[in-house]
């Protein structure tokens, strides 16, 4: 696992109709060390997922710096796993298949990035479902595979989009504790972007608070782990910490 | 790259207050390359006429009032076609599309006539009809038909059930739920039909201009053929190119448009 | 679906068409209609038969499958890499759909005067004719096709260390193949009558001439059992290649269009 760092992180956009530049994220300076479960949250159109696009490479930043394991950001690559808010699970392959595209473009032989693929679903307890074609899962479980087929590469950082957005509620908290159970086993490095208060606060040891394009708090989140929601929803230092998260969220 | 920006700035503003322009400016590039090819290129003239030549012939036939005339007789097929082609598609349609023993009956039928094909009917319709208008009226009425039926057939079938039964339950009577559920919520499938219908009708049209016909762009093109007038017959291409487009954009989509998106009934 | 149920369906399929058959075959002799206008059943049978017998039959239904097969593979085998390349950036995609618009509906049967002057009357010609329908359509639907493909699915290929190669194949051709088939379903069926136009204009053997022939003798029964064979072979190559394959694509992966 490597750390995570944004220097003055800026991006700014041109458009063509009114012919000047508009800057939709300045000065963004945010550091994820090696084995931390970073939330980034704040309201629609605060910038948050520009973020998560420009770290994982998918657009260009304007300004600034994008360092993971000290090495700048250069385009998509698979140092960065990615999980989408749509899943974007390949519907012409089967859940092996996509679990396995990762080691595949490695290079990895047939058999052997099979055996990977099976691993890691029976990790999130997804073996039956190997053969299936995604359209024929539920939602949840199409989240699950895109959450293995990030794992399943091995990347240095885990960027998360919101990913759970698109889940019932019921799912999604089950979801998340399955989610908190495989961060605590494996200690990858996450930046999870949402736009839910609990969820940022029940998953990260640190929720960012986002607003116009810029850092308007970094609240540290000490709660013990394990973390289950049944015990949670009850504890007091949860409630008054999502309580904050939330009024910071609400002044942006 | 910077200096590329007012350029790009200029573009969006000019084609947001001008659409067509996007239609347009594709075509630049290849007028200026097919010019090129023509002065530069090793065919000769008679072979591989310039885009100047046709712009020429082209004010000459419009002087002489032929292409004007062609094209009206080329049109007026193609409407008249397309409205006989709608008034037996439509009801065969809804037919088939409402009763499962009138599909069991037609359906193989209409699909089997539909393999046959507009054109391969030319040679037995000459021997019954002689080379004319009805020869051609009848292979556009042919090929508008089928696309009708088949997209009514679908409209007809996509239409909620529960619509069906909320008609039925507000007291209507079953030949007002046909006209006021089941053909507007037909009516996007019914136009894309008669969209597709008339892209193969133009298609048969040129064909059967060419074939049997006394007047009309295909017509025009194959007497330019056989005159050897490669210039002409370009022209007639270009011709047909630009008035298809003209109906298929600014006519048949926007109605596809209005009708599909404005319900929110998406027909793709 | 079962044997039998699709021995059933077949059944279901032809007993209409058969009902015709035994309608025509009343009709003919009692109306005793002129065989010069439409033919009896018994007379197009045997000129069926014969067609078969003397190998006619199988000259024209060859030359012409030869031409459109030949068209369509070479046509495809240039549409779709130029379809794709063209679909990958939304500026170009979006530059060259009115021109692909353009040609697409000049395709076919208008380039029959141009392709016989150009060509000459023959093979040549008709190829040009079959490989222009065909062409302009799959290159519209193949950069139709990789434009409906979410961005977030190239994003995740890249991302999980897809190079562009890899790009091409895993995602942007699986991904567009749906529209693809779409396309050469649709353009096989422009080319198909442009094939059978150009048979009867620019050659001396195929099925377009075969129908084109016996009308210059009013072998009415001749031209019907060419049309028979004309829908028959079309309907096969619909039912048994093109919907199949469209259904395995868009169904099994669950791509709505």
């Amino acid at each position: 696992m490597k750390n995570l760092s944004l220097k003055s992180l800026s991006k700014t956009y041109f458009d063509p109709y009114a012919g000047s530049h508009y800057t939709a994220l300045h000065d963004i300076t945010l550091d994820v060390p090696a084995g931390e479960f970073v939330s980034v949250v704040g309201p629609s159109g605060c910038g948050k997922s520009t973020i998560l696009n420009m770290v994982a490479g998918f657009i260009p930043h304007s300004g600034g710096e994008i360092l993971v394991g000290g090495q700048p950001v250069k385009g998509p690559g698979p140092d960065r796993g990615v999980v989408f808010q749509s899943f974007a699970l390949f519907p012409w392959k089967t859940v092996l298949e996509n679990v396995g595209f990762g080691p595949k473009m490695r290079g990895v032989p047939k058999a052997e990035r099979d055996e990977i693929a099976r691993e890691y679903l029976a990790m999130a307890g997804l073996s039956h479902a190997a053969d299936r074609y995604p359209n024929e899962l539920s939602g949840g479980m199409q989240q699950r595979v895109g959450v293995v087929r990030a794992l399943a590469n091995k990347p240095d950082v885990l960027l998360m989009d919101e990913p759970f957005a698109s889940v019932d509620a019921q799912t999604r908290m089950t979801l998340q504790e399955e989610l908190t159970r495989i961060w605590e086993e494996r200690r990858p490095t996450v930046l999870f972007i949402t736009h839910d208060v609990p969820e940022a606060v029940f998953l990260a040891n640190r929720v960012v608070v986002l607003s116009k394009g810029h850092v308007l708090a970094d609240v540290p989140v000490p709660l013990a782990r394990p973390r289950v929601w049944d015990k949670l929803v009850e504890d007091e230092e949860f409630k008054d910490l999502s309580n904050k998260v939330l009024a910071l969220v609400r002044s942006a | 790259m910077n200096a590329l920006l007012p350029l790009w700035a200029f573009w969006a503003r000019a084609t947001k207050q001008f659409p067509v322009l996007q239609t347009l400016a594709p075509f630049v590039p290849v007028v200026l390359l097919w010019q090129a090819v023509a002065s530069w290129g090793p065919f000769p003239p008679a072979f591989f006429p310039s885009p100047m030549d046709v712009v020429r012939n082209f004010q000459m036939l419009m002087y002489k009032g032929i292409l004007p005339e062609y094209l009206g007789d080329s049109v007026a097929r193609l409407a008249a076609g397309a409205a006989v082609g709608m008034a037996i598609g439509i009801p065969l349609g809804l037919l088939i599309g409402l009763s499962k023993r009138a599909y069991a009956a037609l359906w193989p039928i209409v699909l089997f006539f539909q393999a046959i094909g507009d054109i391969a009917w030319l040679p037995i319709l000459i021997i019954w009809f002689g080379f004319g208008l009805t020869t051609m009226a009848f292979v556009i009425v042919y090929t508008v038909v089928f696309p009708v039926i088949f997209n009514t057939v679908l409209g007809v079938r996509s239409v909620k059930t529960d619509l069906y039964r909320a008609a039925q339950s507000l007291g209507a009577p079953p030949w007002r739920i046909l006209f006021e559920v089941v053909i507007p919520g037909a009516l996007p499938n019914i136009i894309t039909g008669l969209r597709n219908g008339l892209g193969y009708g133009w298609r048969a049209l040129i064909a059967a201009e060419m074939i049997v016909g006394t007047s009309g762009i295909g017509f025009m093109m194959f007497d330019a053929r056989r005159a050897g007038s490669v210039t002409e017959i370009v022209l007639g291409m270009i011709v047909l190119g630009i008035l298809w487009y003209i109906v298929d954009a600014w006519v048949l989509a926007p109605i596809e448009r209005a009708t599909g998106r404005r319900w929110g009934l998406v027909t793709q | 679906m079962g044997r039998s149920s699709r021995i059933l369906e077949t059944m279901k399929f032809i007993a209409p068409l058969a009902f015709l058959v035994v309608v025509w075959a009343i009709v003919v002799p009692v109306f005793q209609v002129n065989p010069q206008i439409f033919p009896s059943v018994p007379a197009v049978f045997r000129a069926g038969l014969d067609s078969i017998l003397n190998g006619t039959l199988i000259v024209h239904v060859g030359a012409s499958m030869g031409r459109v097969i030949l068209g369509t593979v070479l046509a495809v085998l240039v549409a779709v890499p130029l379809g794709i390349l063209m679909g990958i950036s939304k500026g170009v995609s979006d530059f060259l759909t009115p021109l692909l618009r353009f040609f697409s509906v000049l395709a076919g049967i208008a380039w029959i005067p141009l392709a016989t002057l150009w060509f000459g009357y023959g093979f040549g010609a008709i190829i040009f004719v079959i490989f222009n329908g065909v062409f302009f359509i799959v290159v519209y639907n193949t950069l139709l096709g990789v434009s409906t493909i979410p961005l977030s699915l190239r994003n995740a290929a890249a991302s999980l260390g897809a190079g562009p190669w890899a790009l091409f194949t895993e995602v942007l051709l699986p991904g567009a193949l749906p529209n693809i088939v779409t396309g050469i379903r649709t353009g096989l069926g422009f080319a198909w009558r442009g094939l059978i136009a150009a048979e009867m204009i620019a050659t001396n053997v195929g099925l377009g001439y075969m129908l084109f022939v016996a009308r210059d003798f009013y072998q009415t029964e001749v031209i019907v059992f060419g049309m028979i064979v004309i829908g028959v072979l079309w309907l096969l190559i619909d039912r048994l290649v093109l919907a199949p394959l469209e259904r395995a694509t868009v169904e099994r992966w669950g791509l709505v269009r």
